[in-house]
């Protein structure tokens, strides 16, 4: 297999925007190209991720609308959608298209927009992401399904509401350093605490937010990736299931899937937890960082929420994950997100991240996950 | 589609009925809800079905009040995981019982909500 590198990054400003998810990703790929100081003719396929086009801009087939966007009509392109995980899993295959010696270039990105939509109805679209069965009937939305957890996490561990709101208070501090943050705003303990419940325990600002916007990478395999500058290459990257069914969660206190991506990536990284130096991680909620660094190893099992307490995942502390602002501020267009990820991770290794540059970093390591934790990736990233 | 001892359509049916259904594995004994082809535990696909009492206790729950679109008039409502005495695991709409007596173990019962549409799986208290 052929190592692969990421050698271009591109993303739009996160938030509110008039332009439709295909000009989005037009954009944030047109800015990762020019990155990566490859010709444009050089893209031999394009990986894309768009979750919600069809239910809130009656738009499929939205893989060549982007790649005509973008000015690259007759490029092979196919669409992924794997809940808010799907431009981690459309780059988990362009890694594995290069790695096995098919293309030498391939773009990767994503892209959502939903703030055009009443919340109520993004809630509902986000919502089909878990069962039509048996979980959609019955009202469970994704706060719910997030509060299930947070709530069998403080009954099995002692987690409390403050320590979910110490996550909220760092990706919000990070997001201030970030400038294409949808939110470039400090908030306190308090603010987090004293917000209105949405899915008890969970309250307003556990939740990221609903965003507009874009991301794209570019990869290249090894020879290609020599002749660039900062190469950034792919150590590991591994998917993993679970079970969709809330119901059929074997412990709604730990996310398997999770532990079981990390593993994989771990082995062929040929990497510990010990070794990663920064962390962009699927804080969609609070509680998902917490359960998140607890998966991939970096704390015990019940201890993620203490690891939020005591700073040691902010910047400037032991592990800094999220530097982005994470999910919660940098926001979460949903189809966008692990190709963003990607590209702060890649920017970290670059050390071209100013401000929430963390210092000295050599390993990163990506984590996203879909919808009811049925779909995660991780991801491992090294520099020369 | 062989050897199919329930669909979908057919738990739904049994559940508006108020009869809880579950498959159990001939080979190795495991019980599922909804029903599936291969077991994931021993991967046979030899499944019978089995009735469910209905009663269970509560493994975590939350209170939704924000609601998807259509579900206003409902919201706050509760929404619970409950382990049933069989071991089998079932999500459900929680009634008939006020969103802060809800704690882990609380014994609970399970009852057919009708919708306009269809059936929702609910639970309300343990004692009839």
């Amino acid at each position: 297999m052929r190592r692969v590198a990421v050698i271009g990054v591109g993303m739009t400003r996160f938030g509110k925007h008039d332009s439709t998810s295909g000009e989005l990703f037009a954009s944030a790929a047109a800015d990762a190209i020019a990155d990566a100081d490859v010709a444009p003719s050089a893209i031999q396929a394009i990986y894309y991720g768009n979750v919600t086009g069809g239910e809130g801009e009656r738009q499929l087939h939205t893989s060549p609308l982007g790649a005509s966007l973008l000015g690259l009509p007759t490029i092979p392109t196919t669409r992924f959608e794997n809940a808010c995980a799907t431009s981690h899993a459309a780059f988990r295959h362009a890694v594995m298209e290069i790695a096995a010696g098919i293309s030498d270039v391939v773009l990767v990105g994503g892209a959502e927009r939903i703030l055009h939509v009443p919340t109520d109805a993004a809630t509902e679209y986000f919502a089909y992401c878990s069962d039509a069965s048996f979980e959609q009937p019955v009202g469970l939305t994704f706060p719910g399904v997030f509060a299930l957890i947070a709530r069998a996490h403080m009954d099995k561990y002692g987690t409390t509401e403050q320590q979910m709101a110490h996550v909220a208070v760092k990706n919000h501090r990070h997001g201030t350093l970030n400038p294409k943050a949808q939110f470039r705003k400090e908030i306190t303990l308090e603010t987090v605490l004293k917000s209105a419940y949405v899915a008890d325990p969970l309250k307003l600002f556990d939740c990221c937010p609903f965003t507009d916007g874009g991301a794209a990478i570019v990869l290249a395999a090894e020879d290609v990736a020599r002749r660039h500058r900062r190469p950034v290459w792919v150590l590991g990257t591994q998917a993993a299931s679970d079970a969709m069914f809330m119901h059929d969660k074997r412990d709604l206190a730990r996310v398997t899937a999770t532990e079981r991506a990390a593993q994989g990536a771990y082995r062929q990284a040929g990497k510990t937890p010990g070794d990663v130096d920064v962390v962009e991680l699927h804080d969609c909620f609070t509680i998902a960082e917490i359960v998140a660094t607890e998966g991939l190893g970096f704390f015990e099992p019940g201890t993620g929420g203490l690891a939020a307490e005591r700073g040691w995942t902010s910047l400037g502390g032991r592990l800094p994950v999220n530097p982005s602002g994470g999910l919660k501020a940098k926001g979460h267009p949903i189809g966008a997100t692990g190709a963003a990820q990607i590209g702060e991770i890649t920017t970290q290794l670059r050390g071209e991240a100013g401000a929430r540059q963390v210092e000295g970093a050599a390993t990163g390591l990506v984590h996203t996950l879909g919808g009811n934790t049925a779909t995660v990736l991780v991801s491992l990233f090294g520099r020369d | 589609m062989t050897d199919r001892v329930i669909t979908l359509k057919g738990f739904f049916d049994e559940a508006r009925a108020g009869r809880l259904s579950a498959i159990r594995c001939r080979s190795c004994g495991d019980l599922a809800i909804p029903p599936r082809e291969l077991c994931p535990r021993c991967q046979e696909r030899q499944w019978e079905l089995v009735p469910l009492h209905g009663t269970g206790t509560v493994t975590s729950f939350t209170v939704i009040r924000i609601p998807p679109r259509g579900r206003h008039a409902e919201a706050p409502y509760a929404v619970a995981v409950v382990k049933l005495d069989e071991g089998v695991s079932l999500l459900g709409r929680v009634v008939e019982i006020p969103l802060d007596a809800l704690k882990a173990g609380l014994p609970v019962r399970f009852r057919p909500l009708m919708t306009d549409e269809h059936v929702m799986i609910g639970f309300g208290p343990a004692a009839e």
